[in-house]
């Protein structure tokens, strides 16, 4: 493979999302933001909230995921996800209003809150305005 | 003999009933077509999540994970079922059958502990009656409006409780789409994993085969891997049952369309020999009373 290309497929419940050769990825895992690019040894990983961008030589396209999972073997990535969105699916009003609820929780700190969940959803609704912009 | 007046009637009423079932019909085989795009759409991500269990369960064979816990058969004590009915009926037999097959299962394991998860609205009248004491959770009106959380839900459920242990087996029962004009009924056990997805071989011996670089834990790993499984198979079961209910509909209510066209046909029939009857009696009396005079 000399023209450094991966080729990326992007699954999900309602069909598949997006397929292509594309030169590199960064998503979100459960342990932080990581890059592939072509030569990547066999990786599986979940992933957390956050932001996927694919690049294609200088284009390049951003989504948010909620989780689901990505696997490289052989220069193939899958991305396996029941939550993802493409900036222009995402609802920014609704978006704005969950970041302002899960801050609102968090600095609280309310004893029945749970602390994680609430974290969760502040990295999500941050993810999505992100890309949403 | 009925009169012309109740003849009439008859046949006006069986034709709006035509005109009803006909519809019906329609109606079943465009949300069949909506269905049947929605499985197709869903397979390559059940298929996905499939075929990366089965990658780290082979390759990466030490690992463990609470999932995998497979009590023998005589140490099964707790059974959960999720039984997938329609929410409606007119659709032959599909209720009936669901429900004569979980009560089945229900009466092979007796002694045991059974937990009853109905989904759908005639699973949930018809054991409410008979077994109310089973019922866990029942989801009614789920169809109408079929998002994912919805399995989600279910898979909660039944994970974690096999997870504490509070489950032994997980079942599955749903009618699967085999076609327009059949629907084939399935039994499956969710919880614990088949064998066949431990022992088969992958099937690329050419290729190096590296174990897979695992982030985070591969106990963690696995469980959202099974958890996710369980997940899109209930989703998909609920694609499956939905479809197979809309297929079961169409046919019935061609039958009855049919019934209702020949039950017309017999019914004019008798009209025009009730109609030509009267007419001959009523000359008769004419003629005979012109004679008289």
């Amino acid at each position: 493979m000399a023209n450094n290309k991966l080729h990326l497929r992007i699954t999900t419940p309602r069909g598949i999302l997006l397929e292509q050769d594309i030169t590199e990825v960064t998503a979100p895992g459960k342990e932080g933001y990581f890059g592939i690019l072509q030569g990547h040894t066999p990786f599986l990983t979940s992933l957390g909230p956050g932001i996927m961008t694919v690049y294609d030589n200088k284009s390049k396209q951003e989504f948010s995921v909620h989780s689901g999972f990505l696997t490289i073997d052989n220069n193939e990535v899958n991305v396996i996800t029941n939550k993802i969105e493409k900036p222009k699916e995402i609802d920014k009003s609704r978006a704005k209003k969950a970041r302002e609820r899960a801050e609102k929780r968090l600095r609280e700190q309310k004893e029945e809150t749970d602390m994680r969940r609430a974290e969760a959803a502040l990295r999500r609704a941050v993810a999505r305005l992100k890309v949403a912009k | 003999m009925a009169s012309l007046k109740d003849l009439k009637a008859r046949i006006n009423s069986i034709k709006s009933t035509r005109q009803i079932t006909s519809a019906m019909k329609m109606v079943a085989a465009a949300k069949l077509h909506k269905a049947q795009d929605r499985i197709m759409n869903a397979r390559p991500y059940a298929d996905d999540i499939e075929t990366l269990l089965k990658t780290i369960i082979n390759r990466n064979t030490q690992e463990k994970s609470p999932f995998l816990r497979n009590p023998k058969k005589e140490e099964v004590d707790s059974i959960a079922i999720i039984s997938i009915n329609g929410d409606k009926g007119l659709c032959g037999a599909f209720n009936q059958r669901i429900n004569k097959k979980t009560v089945e299962i229900i009466a092979e394991n007796k002694g045991k502990d059974i937990d009853l998860i109905c989904v759908g609205k005639k699973g949930y009248a018809y054991f409410k009656k008979h077994k109310p004491d089973l019922i866990k959770e029942q989801y009614v009106n789920i169809f109408n409006n079929k998002e994912f959380y919805h399995s989600t839900e279910i898979m909660q459920l039944v994970a974690n409780g096999f997870l504490e242990k509070d489950y032994d087996r997980v079942l599955l029962v749903y009618n699967e789409f085999k076609s327009a004009i059949s629907q084939e009924l399935v039994k499956k056990q969710l919880l614990p994993l088949q064998e066949e997805l431990k022992t088969q071989e992958e099937e690329k011996p050419d290729r190096f085969q590296a174990p897979y670089l695992l982030e985070p834990s591969a106990t963690r790993l696995l469980t959202d891997l099974i958890k996710s499984n369980v997940d899109i198979q209930i989703w998909r079961a609920l694609l499956e049952s939905y479809s197979a209910e809309q297929a079961a509909r169409m046919t019935a209510m061609d039958n009855a369309t049919d019934n209702a066209d020949e039950m017309i046909e017999d019914l004019t029939l008798e009209y025009h020999h009730k109609r030509q009857e009267n007419i001959t009696t009523e000359i008769i009396e004419i003629s005979s009373a012109v004679e008289a005079l």
